[in-house]
Parts: C-alpha cells; sequence; structure tokens
C-alpha cells in the first residue's frame, strides 16, 4: 500500500499544477487577444516556461492548446489553414523548454541563463516563423501558386516580421525567463534555478 | 578556454542572425527582380504604344491628305459636285479599310458609319448633286473621321492606361447603386461605361450631335413621356470636384469621355415643359 501521505502531496502537486496550467493558459490568450505590435508575443515565453517548468509533453500540450484557442479568436481572424502550422509552431516552443530544463546544468548563473533563454527565444521565434510562413506558402499553392514560388513568396514577404519577431522575443525570453521562472517554482514547488 | 556549452550557444545565436540576414538578403533581392521585370514589362509596353501611335498618325495623315484634296475641290467655284461624288465614295471606303475593327466593334461608331453610307447611296441615286448635299455628306465624314481617330488613340492609350471611375444609378424612388472604383480602358466613353455596369436599352439618332445615343432604360426602368409635355428620362451628370455638386451632362453620353477618378450618375427623373 502506497503512504497516505506521499499520495496527497502527489495530488496537491497535481492540482497545483492545473490550477497553474489553466491561469497562464487564460494569462496567455488574453494577452494574444490585447491589441499589439503584431509579432510580438508572450505565447512562445509562456509555452517555454510551462515546457522548462513541467516537462517536454506539458510545454507541447500548452503550446498546441493556446494556438488551437487563439486560431478562433485571434483579432487578426481566423487562423484557418494556417492553425496546425501555428500549433506545431508553438508546440515547439513547449518542447524545447523542456529539452532545456533537462540539459541544464545544475547551478546556473542568472546572466548566463537570461543570455542562453534569449538566444532559444530567438531560435524558437525563427522556427515558429518558419513554419506559418510555410502554411501561408501552402495556402498560396492552394490557390495555385506554383509550390517553389508560393513558399519563397511567403517566407520572403515575411521576413520583415519575423525579425520584429526574433528581436522581440529575445527580449521577453533574456528579460523575463529568470523571474517567471522563480515565481512560478515557488509555487508549483521544483527544482531551484538561478 | 572557451566553454562547449557556451559555444553551442554563439553558434545558435550566429545561426538566427544568419539565417535572418539572409531572408532580408534574399527578399530585397526577390524586390529587386520583380521590379525590374515590371521595369522591362512596362518599357516594352510604351515601345509598343509608340510604334502603335507613328502607325495610326501616318494612317490619320494620309487620310486627312485625301480629305483635304476633295474638299479643295469642293471649294474651289464652278466645280461638279457629281463627279466628286466617286472619289467622296473611295475616302468613305478607305475610312471602313483603316478602321473596319473599331467600326465593327463599337456600336455607336458602326451605326453613324452605316448612316453616311447610307447618306451618301441617297444622295448619289438622286444623280444631280447639289453643293449644299455634298458639303453635308463631307461635313459627316470628316466628323466620323476625327471620331474614329480619337477612338483609335484611346485605344493605344488604353494598352496602357486604365481608367478608375465610379458610377451611380439613381432610380429615382430612393434606390441608388454604386459601382466604385470600375476598370475601364482609357478613352471609353460613359456609355461604354454604363453598358458596362448595367443593362441598357438605347435609341440612336443620327442627326443628334455631340453624341447620338439616348438612354431609353437602365436595369428595365424605362423612360416615359405623358403627352408632349412631361415625362420620365434616364439623365447623366459628372461630379465636378471644385464646385463640389453635380452637372447635368452636356452632351450625348457616347460623346463623353471618362476621365481617371471621375465620378458619374444617371438619375431617372422627371421633367416637364415648359
Amino acid at each position: 500500500m502506497d503512504n497516505p501521505s506521499k499520495t496527497s502531496e502527489l495530488d496537491l502537486l497535481n492540482t497545483r499544477k492545473l490550477a497553474l496550467f489553466g491561469i497562464l493558459a487564460a494569462l496567455c490568450l488574453a494577452i494574444q487577444l490585447t491589441p499589439r505590435p503584431p509579432n510580438v508575443e508572450f505565447t512562445s515565453f509562456l509555452a517555454f516556461t510551462v515546457g522548462l517548468i513541467f516537462g517536454v509533453l506539458d510545454g507541447a500540450l500548452f503550446g498546441c492548446f493556446i494556438m488551437f484557442i487563439n486560431g478562433f479568436l485571434s483579432p487578426y481572424g481566423f487562423a484557418g489553414l494556417n492553425m496546425p502550422f501555428q500549433m506545431f509552431g508553438m508546440a515547439i516552443a513547449g518542447i524545447l523548454g523542456g529539452v532545456y530544463r533537462r540539459l541544464m546544468s545544475e547551478q546556473v548563473h542568472s546572466a548566463r541563463f537570461c543570455t542562453e533563454t534569449a538566444i532559444v527565444g530567438a531560435i524558437i521565434a525563427l522556427i515558429f516563423d518558419l513554419i506559418t510562413n510555410v502554411g501561408v506558402g501552402f495556402q498560396f499553392f492552394l490557390a495555385g501558386t506554383d509550390f517553389a514560388l508560393a513558399m519563397l513568396t511567403a517566407i520572403a514577404y515575411g521576413v520583415f516580421f519575423s525579425i520584429i519577431h526574433i528581436f522581440s522575443n529575445t527580449a521577453v525570453f533574456g528579460i523575463l525567463t529568470l523571474p517567471s521562472i522563480k515565481t512560478l517554482n515557488d509555487l508549483v514547488g521544483g527544482e531551484k534555478i538561478g | 578556454m572557451v566553454e562547449k556549452r557556451a559555444l553551442i550557444f554563439l553558434t545558435l545565436a550566429i545561426l538566427v542572425w544568419a539565417i535572418s540576414i539572409s531572408s532580408l538578403a534574399g527578399y530585397f533581392y526577390l524586390q529587386n527582380t520583380m521590379y525590374t521585370e515590371q521595369i522591362g514589362e512596362n518599357q516594352q509596353s510604351l515601345n509598343k504604344t509608340a510604334s502603335n501611335y507613328d502607325e495610326l498618325t501616318s494612317k490619320y495623315n494620309i487620310l486627312l491628305g485625301e480629305y483635304s484634296i476633295l474638299y479643295g475641290s469642293y471649294s474651289f467655284p464652278g466645280g461638279n459636285f457629281t463627279l466628286l461624288m466617286e472619289p467622296l465614295g473611295r475616302l468613305i471606303d478607305n475610312q471602313k479599310g483603316n478602321y473596319s475593327s473599331l467600326i465593327m466593334d463599337q456600336k455607336d461608331l458602326n451605326e453613324t458609319y452605316y448612316t453616311l453610307e447610307e447618306d451618301y447611296q441617297l444622295v448619289y441615286q438622286k444623280g444631280n448633286v447639289t453643293g449644299e448635299d455634298f458639303g453635308r455628306l463631307l461635313n459627316e465624314y470628316y466628323d466620323l473621321f476625327n471620331l474614329l481617330a480619337i477612338r483609335e488613340l484611346s485605344l493605344v492609350l488604353s494598352e496602357t492606361v486604365t481608367l478608375n471611375v465610379n458610377a451611380c444609378i439613381d432610380y429615382g424612388n430612393g434606390t441608388t447603386n454604386w459601382r466604385n472604383e470600375t476598370k475601364m480602358p482609357a478613352g471609353s466613353s460613359l456609355f461604354q461605361l454604363t453598358q458596362k455596369i448595367a443593362e441598357i436599352n438605347y435609341t440612336y439618332y443620327p442627326s443628334m450631335k455631340p453624341g447620338h445615343v439616348l438612354v431609353d432604360s437602365i436595369n428595365d426602368k424605362k423612360a416615359y413621356t405623358a403627352g408632349y409635355s412631361e415625362g420620365w428620362s434616364w439623365i447623366w451628370y459628372y461630379w465636378d470636384g471644385d464646385e463640389q455638386n453635380w452637372i447635368s451632362g452636356p452632351v450625348g453620353c457616347d460623346a463623353w469621355m471618362l476621365k481617371n477618378d471621375g465620378t458619374y450618375k444617371w438619375r431617372f427623373e422627371h421633367w416637364s415643359w415648359p
């Protein structure tokens, strides 16, 4: 038989995790639906954070879920055919959070952690934009444009938005990850970072 | 010695930078290629327009020369107008030969041409041609000749220039339909625009000018008269941007050339006389 005190600790952890998951999802959607400059977003940061705290699977699910809801409610209109691409792109943000957690050394210096997460933020923005631009290119292709031209056009015309996204993500990840992780770890009770 | 982890992150950062810069370069390359292509196409189009323009001015000058000779003979006192009928017939045939596609394609020109041909036949068959008859035929010919030349020049222009016009149909019963940003080839008349945006019926009046067309109905809304003193008709207006009001059309709709960004209105309205 299991130790009852251990089981209730686990239940408490799961409840806290679920509540936190819900709060983060709500926060994420609220930010997504708030008017803001194009491609300045906090969803990938939160998906990455969830991945970092709860692991690869939870991070990926969180990313997918948020983009699914956002696909319907976005102020830019229904995502349509691009929705699966957005979900996949954001799942990668969550996955990278989990992967980063696994590769993280025992004792990480704050400045170094900020620099690393800033770089990861830039990579996430790049990958997400590449995937969603391929999605847009796919729509052009379905509308009758030649496949190579459709992809090239979508990627080329998305480049300015990608650059904004990369810069904003670098800043958001570099500045916000450390304090967020500390706060969330205190809430859920995980390993200490920084 | 740089640590392996730091090196990996440095590589990743450089990778992001390299991809971003390459994409930017790709974007500018694509834009440059596209603009170069567009400039090439525009240049080609301008060259074609210039060449077509040369061709039609040569044609115009030759026909004008022929007309001028005939007009000289007509003006010379004591001339035999019956003898001049044959050269005039050849001139009319030449006109048809040179502007055949325009005469075939544009209904109003077609009707004007056949009216001239009919008038010519009538005078010719009469035998003894008076100076008055001959002068009238020459005038008819010259009017049509100028109209054909303008329309052909407009057609050449329309290969490179497209007009954006706004049109409105006011049915006089509170219903108004707007057709904004309608694209028309340069040189189009209001009559052509009306044909494009609505189903119309019209009557051609050879003696009426400038413009020979009177619109009888637009989208099944028919003009009618109650006796001779009043009725309902389709009247056209253009918007005067300087005066900020609608100005009633001073000529027939087939004689009014559209201008870019022009706004035109057809209104079904009541009239009475006196």
